[in-house]
């Protein structure tokens, strides 16, 4: 829904409900009239008026003429409903308590609902999707015992040759950002920076049949040097017309340019997709690195998908799987690693897993997905406990209240029925005024969702809409399901209880009001508010949790570190912009790495020169001399690199994990040696040991690193990989947002001075550590949300049930009046019943609390305290909630006169 | 329902498409009535009273030509019948006679 349009659902319906030859009529004038309005006055407003006009047009030429007919059955319905809205409008605090209650509910387990069902259907547009299957293999580079998305690149072949249940096998890789060029007709050439962008077999689309707009999905992929784009690439380009056959320039790591032809543009990529990609080129365009590297199974960055035919026993393929990496992996192990298979694996089971499509998106196995987006089981968990919570909440709450309600109106139960009214039309009525209730309750919500869902996915960054589900006649059926079952049960108990009175007694005024399911009553508000405390707690600890990874000592200084990216694509050299960098003003420092905090990745397989020594899994981070001074990192024994002295080239640093892991002190471990398990064995000296720091997310404890000098031309990764220089800026030279600016212009021309084709990147340090909590903190702006709203609908509850007991105890509480008592002790006596009723549920969601919140703080290695304090603050809120909920009622009942209340006796 | 007389708001309706000759629509009409009578009215209670008007045989209507601004939809014109006009007049005579019998007026004068 974009923000120009009126609301879709609104059309929908006046579309579904009015005649066809009014349609173009009246959606022509709201139309109009929405425009008009938007242009004065406020959008919400406009939205707000165009549902008035709807509804109002709605009312006017549908079917609701049924109540104006004679026949039997509709007077009688049009009569039910007529005692309805009498009996709504009479007591108009409670009809209000009750359909903002339950419309509050509605709307967000609709809006929970909507994220759910989102989030649960990724993948699901394609063709095959439950015939597809990914291969995933063992974290062969660390800890066997994860496993991980990605597998060499002859695992495809070996699969091909070994399982012919596959119909299909394809494999891509995720070549990380490229640059490319284009030349438009003018002559101008346009570059861009191309983040998504993978190699992908000839058969990709035999798997993934993604629409395509232009080109033959058989052959797009066949010919060396392809390309497919996606629309929205395309249109970056040269847009779709003349896009079949332009030649596009991809700038290669060693700086000179390979052209690919375009062969096809696909329909942008739906967002439920676990694969995200702008760009493919053919992976025979890759012929030399796959002549030279094909065979190896150690190359671990495809991702290798095998399509099934319908009704394979994957079970069974999967078995089988297991006997192809012993098999086919060994001439690897031993030209690369000089080991055996079973030295390499360690005795670790090298598995092949098949993985369900649609189960990748959610699945917290393997932990990354390197080709696109991957969601989170846990939020997706907890939101959907809060929905069926909150709608549990609200349903109670209007339970709650209609029974409340329903004992005030025996005496009309008991009239109607000396008139000769059955039992059963009595039932009828009951039951139908409820589920009148919830039906409006269920078209209100609807109506706040399908404006509030922009909001909303602002918040939550996702793309939710409401329209095709509701085009989906299972939701309806669920709806209406809800609508009925609600109704009746919640209409059912009076209907039911009140029906059975004998008149007499009811008329002589025998039944005792508002004594039944007391206790019932009592222990739903006792329920509504355990649930409303625990959620207080734990939102209040995902605060806490929340800036306490923000705050925690990251071991070095994030602050005014400007990070200059792009570095690699200026070749190796690059001490000519380093130079210039620190030419300007503001900067103290300049450093390169090959890597940045908290997005340090890369790792190797290092063993200590010592006999006998394990092999164990280091990151490495290739730094020159000056990086380590730009984070201030402190060193423990040993030293920096200094450049001057030869031998640095190929020194090494650790840091404290890894001296531990390598089993030495901090004081041993300079002098030491440390070599590359993978290939050659060059050693390495130790100079120098680092104090820890957080180079990865604050959510996983420090693990162990080496620092690599980044001339050190011995290990295999010599001049690959991204790299970047980072600037220590002077806090005091870029005090406003001008003098930022204008050192970041003044690093931009440096740049340009050397090779303007390159984009200029930045980011900022501090920024990026907190980038890492993104979802978190919107997750958790989303929770609080819910938190209030739960207790608002608690709030509710507890004020509609304080009403109806200060109606009910007027009289007791005006003879006490007139026995003595004050305003004062009055207002106590009424409060305590309540305010006994939150203390239990605090009593109740503390353990609870404590219990759900430990849960979620397993997952980090840095968690907040549990304080008490924090049980305290939310025991308090939700007391004095309670005390200004009910106060008012009290305060109301207690200074009333007793002579105005007592007079009707 | 023949001759039953106009309401008050239908009068104020039928006034307006009489004064937008031919061009009446919805919102057109909405807007006349509002400037007249200075309050504010709600779109759909001036469709409704359109198409009673029309059920009565006071007005008739046809499609018209489509414009830009209403999302490439077509309007639904409004033209006065001569019962409608009869109508009109015959209430406008009655309010007539009426006034002129009102004997403080007749004396202000």
């Amino acid at each position: 829904m974009s923000s120009k349009n009126p609301p879709n659902l609104a059309n929908w319906l006046l579309s579904k409900m009015v005649g066809e030859e009014l349609q173009e009529e009246f959606l022509g004038d709201l139309q109009e009239i929405y425009e008009e309005r938007l242009s004065e006055k406020s959008r919400f407003l406009a939205m707000c008026m165009y549902w008035v006009d709807t509804l109002h047009l709605l009312f006017g030429f549908t079917s609701f003429k049924i109540f104006k007919t004679q026949n039997n059955n509709t007077m009688m319905l049009k009569s039910m409903f007529t005692i309805a809205w009498r009996n709504a409008i009479r007591q108009k605090q409670f009809t209000l308590l009750n359909i903002l209650g339950l419309t509050i509910g509605i709307s967000i387990s609709l809006i929970i609902g909507l994220y759910v069902y989102h989030e649960k259907n990724y993948d699901n547009f394609l063709d095959q999707t439950n015939n597809i299957y990914r291969v995933n293999q063992p974290n062969i580079w660390g800890d066997w015992t994860e496993m991980s998305s990605t597998t060499g690149p002859n695992v495809a072949d070996a699969l091909r040759e070994e399982v012919p249940e596959f119909r299909e096998v394809t494999r891509i890789l995720n070549q990380g950002s490229q640059f490319t060029s284009y030349k438009t007709k003018s002559g101008q050439v346009l570059s861009f920076k191309e983040d998504q962008l993978f190699w992908a077999e000839k058969n990709f689309f035999k798997v993934f049949d993604y629409e395509m707009l232009l080109g033959n999905q058989e052959t797009a992929l066949e010919a060396a040097n392809s390309m497919v784009l996606t629309e929205t690439a395309a249109q970056r380009y040269f847009g779709l017309d003349e896009a079949l056959g332009q030649t596009i320039e991809m700038r290669e790591w060693d700086g000179s340019s390979k052209s690919y032809v375009v062969t096809g543009v696909l329909k942008d990529l739906p967002t439920q997709s676990h694969l995200q990609f702008d760009v493919l080129t053919s992976l025979t365009s890759a012929k030399e690195q796959m002549d030279m590297h094909g065979w190896k199974w150690i190359w671990t960055a495809f991702s290798t998908y095998v399509l099934v035919d319908d009704g394979a026993d994957v079970a069974l393929i999967n078995d089988k799987l297991q006997a192809i990496p012993p098999k086919y992996a060994p001439p690897t192990t031993k030209r690369i690693f000089n080991q055996s298979f079973e030295e390499f694996t360690a005795g670790n089971p090298w598995k092949l897993d098949l993985q369900a499509l649609p189960d990748i998106y959610l699945s917290s196995d393997p932990p990354f997905n390197s080709f696109g987006p991957i969601g989170n089981k846990q939020f997706v968990q907890v939101f959907m406990a809060i929905g069926l919570v909150v709608l549990t909440l609200s349903c109670i709450n209007f339970m709650n209240l209609s029974t409340a309600k329903s004992s005030s109106r025996a005496k009309e139960v008991g009239v109607r029925k000396v008139l000769g009214s059955l039992r059963n039309s009595l039932i009828r009525q009951f039951v139908f005024e409820s589920v009148l209730f919830v039906s409006v309750s269920t078209i209100l919500a609807l109506v706040i969702v399908s404006a509030s869902l922009d909001w909303f996915n602002l918040l939550a960054q996702k793309e939710l809409t409401l329209e095709p589900v509701l085009m989906n006649p299972v939701v309806w059926l669920v709806l209406i399901g809800f609508v009925l079952t609600l109704g009746l049960l919640s209409g059912g108990y009076p209907a039911f209880y009140l029906s059975s009175f004998r008149p007499i007694e009811v008329i002589k005024g025998k039944i005792s009001k508002g004594q039944q399911g007391k206790t019932l009553r009592n222990g739903l508000v006792v329920f509504q508010f355990s649930i409303s405390i625990c959620l207080i707690i734990c939102s209040l600890f995902v605060q806490k949790q929340l800036s306490y990874t923000s705050k925690i000592d990251l071991g070095l200084s994030d602050e005014n570190v400007l990070q200059i990216h792009n570095i690699e694509q200026f070749g190796f050299n690059t001490e000519v912009i380093k130079s210039k960098l620190e030419g300007i003003a503001a900067v103290t420092q300049v450093g390169k790495s090959f890597g940045v905090p908290p997005n340090v990745m890369t790792g190797d397989r290092y063993r200590s020169t010592e006999p006998d020594a394990q092999v164990f899994q280091l990151n490495n981070l290739r730094v020159d001399d000056d990086y380590l001074n730009v984070l201030d990192i402190e060193f423990l024994a040993g030293r920096n690199f200094e450049f001057e002295r030869p031998t640095d080239q190929y020194s090494v640093i650790l840091n404290q994990a890894a001296v531990e892991l390598l089993g030495w002190t901090t004081e041993e471990a300079v002098g030491k040696h440390v070599a590359v398990a993978s290939g050659n064995e060059d050693e390495f000296e130790v100079i120098g040991v680092a104090k820890d720091f957080n180079y990865h997310t604050t959510r996983q404890a420090i693990g162990p690193l080496i620092l690599i000098s980044d001339k050190n031309d011995k290990v295999w990764d010599y001049g690959a990989g991204l790299s970047f220089l980072s600037m220590k800026l002077n806090p005091q030279s870029i005090q406003t947002s001008s003098d930022l600016k204008r050192v970041l212009d003044q690093a931009e021309s440096a740049l340009n001075e050397v090779d303007a084709s390159i984009p200029f990147e930045y980011s900022f340090m501090d920024q990026a550590f907190e980038d890492n909590f993104r979802t978190e903190q919107r997750m958790a702006t989303v929770l609080n949300f819910f938190t209030l709203m739960a207790m608002i609908i608690a709030c509710l509850g507890l004020f509609g049930l304080a009403a109806f007991s200060a109606e009910q105890r007027t009289k007791e509480l005006s003879i006490r009046k007139v026995l003595g008592a004050n305003t004062g002790q009055l207002t106590y006596l009424f409060s305590t019943g309540f305010v006994k009723l939150v203390v239990v549920s605090i009593l109740i969601s503390a353990p609870l609390a404590y219990w759900l919140v430990s849960l979620w703080l397993e997952g980090f290695a840095y968690r907040t305290p549990m304080q008490l304090g924090v049980f305290v603050l939310a025991s308090l809120i939700s007391l004095v909630v309670a005390i200004l909920t009910t106060g008012y009622q009290s305060l109301y009942v207690a200074s009333r006169n007793p002579v105005d209340t007592l007079k009707g006796e | 329902m023949k001759n039953k007389g106009l309401g008050e708001f239908e009068e104020l309706v039928l006034l307006a498409v009489c004064i937008l000759k031919g061009e009446a629509y919805g919102i057109n009409v909405k807007q006349e009535v509002e400037k007249h009578s200075g309050r504010s009215v709600l779109l759909g209670a001036v469709h409704i009273t359109l198409y009673r008007l029309q059920d009565k045989g006071l007005l008739k209507s046809e499609m018209g030509g489509n414009t830009e601004k209403r999302g490439d939809r077509r309007k639904r014109l409004f033209e006065i019948t001569t019962q409608g006009m009869k109508q009109l007049e015959a209430a406008q005579d009655v309010r007539q006679k009426m006034w002129s019998l009102i004997p403080q007026l007749n004396s202000g004068q």
